[in-house]
């Protein structure tokens, strides 16, 4: 057997009295593409951070090419050849691409730049390296992460998730990327819950649950079904079956509307209409960085409306361009964003505080003053019946996982009983037990009658959630497609189709 | 290399917070104990003088009321404002106007008596510096003007409009052309709190602007607003807050609280308008918001620490013969140890865990 | 004016205290383990320079004399209000019997003091209050700058002086006043601009303002109660004559410095304590020039006419022994009404309360 490059031995983390990590053994070889599996809280991410240096093991050996190290920062780690690119990025918003890259990556701008639109290229993660990134979307501001690692020449790359927000075809390429880094010798762990994904890339397969190693496996030797098993301990909840009732009436209309962004490295909306009814829920499907962020300001009331434009959108029945986001959620509409850390929640404050961010309407304030038992209550009710893992309402929002805080925060906006519901990649980042709950809920929610929009740039979620969709590529969104009339490759063909390409 | 890191404690030991503050002191004390040996000052005088002699009268210990207590009102104010992120460094014109417009019913008015006069002066002096502060937020809101630089240059134009008042309309006609404005009549200064000193009821507008102030930030749903919008202004967006609310709201508690305290300052121990009404108070309480944690308790010992700091160096001039310079640098390296040792009561050291190797 | 003593009798009064305080020398070295506690406060720190140095100074001096007897004890930067009432009291407190009170500003909480405290003396810098054991001082700066005002219209080749000035009271004004006076003797065509700065003490606002003034074709700068060399070190630096108060800037300025107008309190400083220690202290205002020896006129430029020197002698020895003073009529206010007629001189209490410019002011009075 071939000297492995990176090995765990017995690794512990904890954190108070949580075992993030225990007795963790790992073997990742030379070349091998090794994915890591484990629901949300299962220590994938904990164990990432052992290995770059974020965080110190409390117990346990780690070997790099068969001598004990220790990493005792992510810099050692760069030098040793170790590459990471975060779930949540860890870029500069008001630098641009290239100045974040030249933070880790010595070299002139100028040389930079040119390697940055090389292996955008190559890799097909093209970002124009003179951009801000806080004019990025949440896709393209993965794209500079991979990028940064790539340019480094990494002999270990880790990629928290990675192909979360990239279309169908820009995947095959990544993973075609991935395929020759990993032919050159180089390894890569790899987290992600998309399992066909796994199986159809990944060499190798450690699973996690609650901390511990369940098995290490040949992903190709199980299917979908098995290796979910193995990642829950218990069978896959399964979606109900999708019976979209009659359609009620329409619930919100937007209707060729052009707008143009007051962002320079923005994209504007040109000649956008859709229609949601009630019982219904339509897909915005597309890439990152299409408009997806400007349409969900527009309709989410955090861009006003100009006066002439005003009547393009009613929502439940008014007209409402000129109203906030407060003004809307009076009317029934609810909304979970994309950022849920310092926009869909306070990280600094508890559960409780951050029920009444949205939730304050439902009896928390009495003559402005916040009556806290009802909050506390509310946020309770939440984590409950949404299976929030945490210790407490009590918790600050900042110490939950990404896909626990989602739960907790789609939660909230579906106790405020919304006739109509705004989701903007609801799953994004989340595993799939906890992106299966929500999407159950969703359905339930539909079938109750509610007017439901997402933009999601995962296309198996929009196949198995929606009743119709609709493609965002380059500000103009495409007719609707009736899902279950359509193919993904027609969804594919409309991302490229507007731009003749470009977004790849 | 190892380098330790500061990790966030989960709770802060009881031992921990009392022992920062003393281990502060002493620490800032051995410090200065070079530096009087090499003046030629007799340490034990200058410690008696600054931390036991402010406390070792009934008449002293009430100095420290006194001068806390303006400290105490604008701090108050100007940490709603921080807290929502939301930067007033203008307390000083605010305090100002405040004692500008209080000030303006005994000038002209002096010989108006009845038990009305100091109430409506302190509001009119509040409302003074609202109004100071509105300028503010209405350029904030109006055209985004930085409100730190905007309240900040308003300060020096109140003190160009209190130095026009003083050397023109409002002069004292006795006074031989020397700038101050009368002496205010009896029934225009406050009533004194604490028989013998000079402690008036403004202390206990203080205090209770301070559960107002606790009220407003543990309670209410506009501090709560405010609070979001501080920590997260994409969260306060999203719940669809407004922004331009929070800068008003912020700037005028800002303003109202710092004129109170302007106001409070001539109808008190100052007893007429002055050049000099404002020893930089509403400066320092930006000091003691910062230092008080934002928190509307925490500001209450921190008021009382700098105003116990600043009486004490004065002390230490008068009887231990040190010069300002001494005093100063004591007073900001006590300062700059508490803040050392204040970070220690929320973090501690770790240094990296040598594995087994 | 029956209230306003004359200086000289002051010092002779003071004097004659202090034959009677020497036939106690005994008693003072018998309690010298009991000193006199001798406070001064000031609104601005003891600097190299200024008004607070000249005090400081000065009572060093008188120390000097006393030994061990007397103990001075020096309280700056204290702001004028509330701080200062606290210090004052708490020097009181701690044994202080003869109180300097540095600033105008001070007034009210030296007064009181002085009422609660009957044992403790209060000399009260520029004020116009008087008690018992509470004398207001002065400086007759104007007798010293009406003789630096002939020096600078000699010097003027624009004929426009200027003048960086603190506050508008009437000291300052007396003393742009004298200084217009004095330079119309030479030139009657002669006009001043000032700065009013609001401060004693503001560096970077005095250098501006002194540009400011060049920039306007003032070639000599009169820098009036600046506890700052700014104005002096920036008349240097753009070639321009200057003279100041209190004490000598000429280190600042070597080539175009033109003079101090010095202010050496320790004479009265001494009559005071004498008087204090022998029991005969009186209050009274006192308000004095060159011919108490506290206001002197040193470091006078060599670039100065003979001739004009002469007769700045001349008129100095005059206002030493009585004979002269710069406020004598015919005097016109700036706004064309007559000040002061042909022949009559104002009292001193018309001269401490002077509220109006001569003409020959350009810039109007603040207020």
């Amino acid at each position: 057997m071939t000297q492995a490059l990176l090995s765990l031995r017995g690794v512990t983390k904890r954190y108070g009295s949580i075992h993030a990590n225990s007795g963790v053994d790992l073997d990742v070889l030379p070349g091998a593409i090794h994915a890591i599996l484990g629901e949300n809280g299962a220590g994938k991410s904990t164990l990432m951070k052992l290995i770059y240096g974020v965080e110190a093991p409390d117990e346990g050996e780690l070997f790099w090419q068969g001598e004990a190290r220790e990493i005792e920062s992510p810099a050692i780690a760069r030098r040793l050849g170790i590459g990471m690119v975060f779930q949540h990025f860890s870029l500069f918003e008001t630098l641009t691409v290239v100045e974040n890259v030249s933070l880790l990556v010595p070299g002139a701008k100028k040389d930079l730049t040119e390697r940055i639109r090389k292996l955008g290229r190559e890799f097909g993660l093209e970002v124009d390296p003179l951009s801000h990134v806080y004019a990025l979307s949440v896709g393209e501001r993965q794209r500079v992460e991979i990028i940064r690692c790539l340019m480094v020449d990494p002999k270990l790359l880790i990629l928290d998730e990675p192909t979360s927000v990239l279309p169908p075809q820009a995947v095959d390429l990544l993973f075609e990327t991935l395929r020759k880094l990993s032919a050159r010798g180089v390894s890569i762990l790899f987290i992600s819950h998309k399992l066909e994904e796994i199986r159809s890339i990944c060499t190798h397969a450690t699973i996690l649950r609650g901390g511990k190693v369940t098995g290490t496996v040949t992903p190709k030797n199980f299917d979908a079904q098995a290796l979910a098993a193995m990642m829950i301990g218990r069978d896959m909840p399964q979606l109900l079956s999708d019976t979209p009732d009659k359609r009620g009436e329409d619930r919100q209309h937007l209707s060729a509307l052009s707008l143009a962004s007051e962002d320079p490295f923005g994209v504007s909306l040109q000649d956008i209409s859709l229609r949601v009814s009630a019982g219904e829920i339509l897909g915005v499907a597309g890439v990152s960085g299409n408009g997806q962020s400007e349409l969900a300001a527009v309709i989410s009331g955090e861009t006003p409306l100009p006066k002439r434009l005003q009547s393009k959108l009613t929502m439940l029945g008014r007209e409402a361009g000129a109203l906030n986001p407060a003004a809307r959620r009076a009317l029934g509409f609810a909304f979970v964003p994309e950022d849920r850390l310092g926009q869909g929640a306070v990280p600094e404050l508890s559960l409780v505080k951050n029920a009444i961010l949205t939730g304050h309407r439902r009896g928390m304030v009495r003559n402005g003053v916040i009556r806290h038992p009802r909050a506390e209550a509310f946020a309770q009710d939440c984590i409950a019946t949404n299976d929030v893992r945490t210790p407490g309402p009590r918790a600050e929002a900042g110490s939950l996982s990404g896909g626990n805080l989602q739960k907790f925060i789609i939660g909230r906006e579906l106790m405020l009983e919304p006739k109509l519901i705004f989701l903007n990649q609801p799953t994004w980042g989340v595993d799939i037990g906890a992106a299966t709950a929500i999407r159950k809920r969703l359905i339930e929610l539909r079938n109750a009658g509610c007017a439901i929009l997402v933009i999601s740039e995962d296309l198996e979620e929009l196949f198995a959630l929606t009743d119709a969709m609709q493609v965002l590529s380059e500000g103009r969104l495409s007719p609707r497609f009736t899902t279950s009339e359509t193919v993904p490759e027609d969804i594919g063909r409309a991302m490229i189709g507007a731009s003749g390409g470009a977004v790849l | 290399m190892r380098l330790p890191k500061l990790v966030r404690r989960e709770r802060a030991s009881l031992p921990v917070l009392i022992a920062a503050p003393v281990l502060a002191l002493a620490i800032a004390a051995l410090g200065n104990l070079v530096l009087y040996a090499a003046i030629g000052v007799n340490p034990v005088a200058v410690f008696h003088a600054m931390l036991i002699e402010p406390f070792a009268s009934y008449f002293s210990m009430s100095e420290i009321l006194l001068k806390a207590g303006p400290l105490l009102l604008s701090a108050q104010g100007l940490a709603i404002g921080f807290r929502a992120k939301i930067f007033n460094i203008g307390a000083e014109g605010q305090f100002v106007l405040g004692a500008i417009c209080a000030s303006a019913i005994p000038v002209y008015m002096p010989q108006a008596s009845g038990p009305w006069i100091w109430p409506a002066m302190l509001l009119l002096g509040a409302l003074g510096g609202s109004a100071w502060a509105a300028i503010t937020a209405f350029w904030r809101v109006r055209l985004n003007a930085n409100e730190i630089l905007v309240s900040l240059m308003l300060s020096f134009v109140s003190l160009q409009l209190l130095i026009y008042l003083l050397l023109g309309p409002w002069k004292d006609p006795m006074a031989l052309n020397f700038p101050h404005s009368v002496r205010f009549q009896f029934d225009a200064l406050l009533p004194i709190l604490l028989p013998g000193t000079r402690v008036n009821v403004s202390l206990l507008l203080a205090l209770l602007v301070t559960v107002a102030a606790w009220f407003f930030v543990q309670r209410s749903f506009a501090g709560y607003q405010l609070e979001v919008g501080g920590l997260a202004p994409n969260a306060a967006r999203y719940a669809g807050y407004s922004q331009n609310g929070a800068i008003w709201l912020s700037l005028l508690i800002g303003g109202f609280a710092a004129g109170l305290a302007g106001a409070a300052e001539v109808a008190g121990p100052v007893g007429q308008l002055q050049r000099s009404i404002s020893t930089g108070y509403g400066y320092a309480a930006i000091i003691v918001a910062y230092l008080g944690g934002l928190h509307p308790i925490g500001i209450v010992f921190s008021a009382f620490l700098l105003s116990t700091l600043y009486i004490g160096g004065d002390n230490a001039m008068v009887s231990a013969g040190l010069p300002i310079a001494a005093v100063n640098v004591f007073q900001g390296s006590l300062l700059l140890a508490y803040l050392i040792a204040a970070t220690f009561v929320r973090r501690r050291l770790v240094w990296p865990q040598r594995t087994r190797a | 004016m029956t209230n306003t003593p004359n200086r000289r009798n002051f010092i002779a009064g003071a004097s004659v205290a202090t034959m009677v305080a020497a036939l106690g020398a005994q008693a003072r070295a018998a309690t010298a383990d009991d000193p006199l506690i001798v406070t001064l406060i000031i609104p601005s720190p003891v600097a190299d320079v200024g008004w607070g140095l000249a005090l400081f100074e000065a009572l060093e001096t008188v120390n000097a004399d006393y030994g061990e007897a007397m103990q001075l004890s020096v309280v700056e930067n204290i702001y004028e209000g509330p701080d200062a009432d606290r210090i004052m009291n708490k020097a009181v407190a701690d044994g202080t019997k003869f109180l300097v009170a540095g600033s105008f500003g001070y007034q009210n909480g030296a007064m009181q003091i002085a009422r609660r405290n009957p044992d403790v003396t209060v000399l009260h810098a520029s004020g116009f209050m008087v008690a018992p054991n509470f004398s207001p001082f002065a400086a007759q700066y104007s007798q010293g700058t009406y003789l630096m005002g002939m020096a600078a219209a000699a010097l003027s080749k624009t004929g426009k002086l200027g003048s960086v000035s603190a506050f508008a009271i009437p000291e300052l004004i007396t003393s742009l006043n004298a200084f217009v006076l004095g330079a119309q003797r030479i030139n009657p065509d002669i006009e001043l601009s000032i700065v009013w700065l609001n401060s004693w003490f503001d560096p970077a606002k005095a250098q501006e303002a002194t540009a400011a003034l060049v920039a306007q074709d003032c070639d000599v700068l009169f820098s009036n109660a600046q506890d700052t060399p700014s104005v002096v070190a920036k008349a240097e630096e753009l070639g321009v004559y200057s003279f100041n108060l209190n004490s000598s800037m000429k280190d600042y300025a070597p080539n175009t410095y033109l003079g101090c107008v010095l202010t050496d309190w320790s004479p009265f400083f001494r009559a005071s304590i004498e008087a204090h220690l022998a029991g005969s202290f009186e209050g009274q205002s006192a308000f004095l020039g060159v011919g108490d020896a506290v206001v002197r006129v040193v470091d006078w430029s060599a670039d100065i006419p003979a001739d004009i020197m002469a007769q700045i002698m001349e008129v100095e020895a005059g206002i030493a022994d009585g004979s002269f003073s710069p406020f004598t009529g015919p005097i016109m206010k700036a706004d064309g009404s007559e000040g002061v007629a042909a022949g009559v001189t104002m009292t001193d209490a018309e001269v401490i309360g002077m509220d109006w410019h001569v003409q020959g002011v350009t810039t109007p009075l603040p207020g």
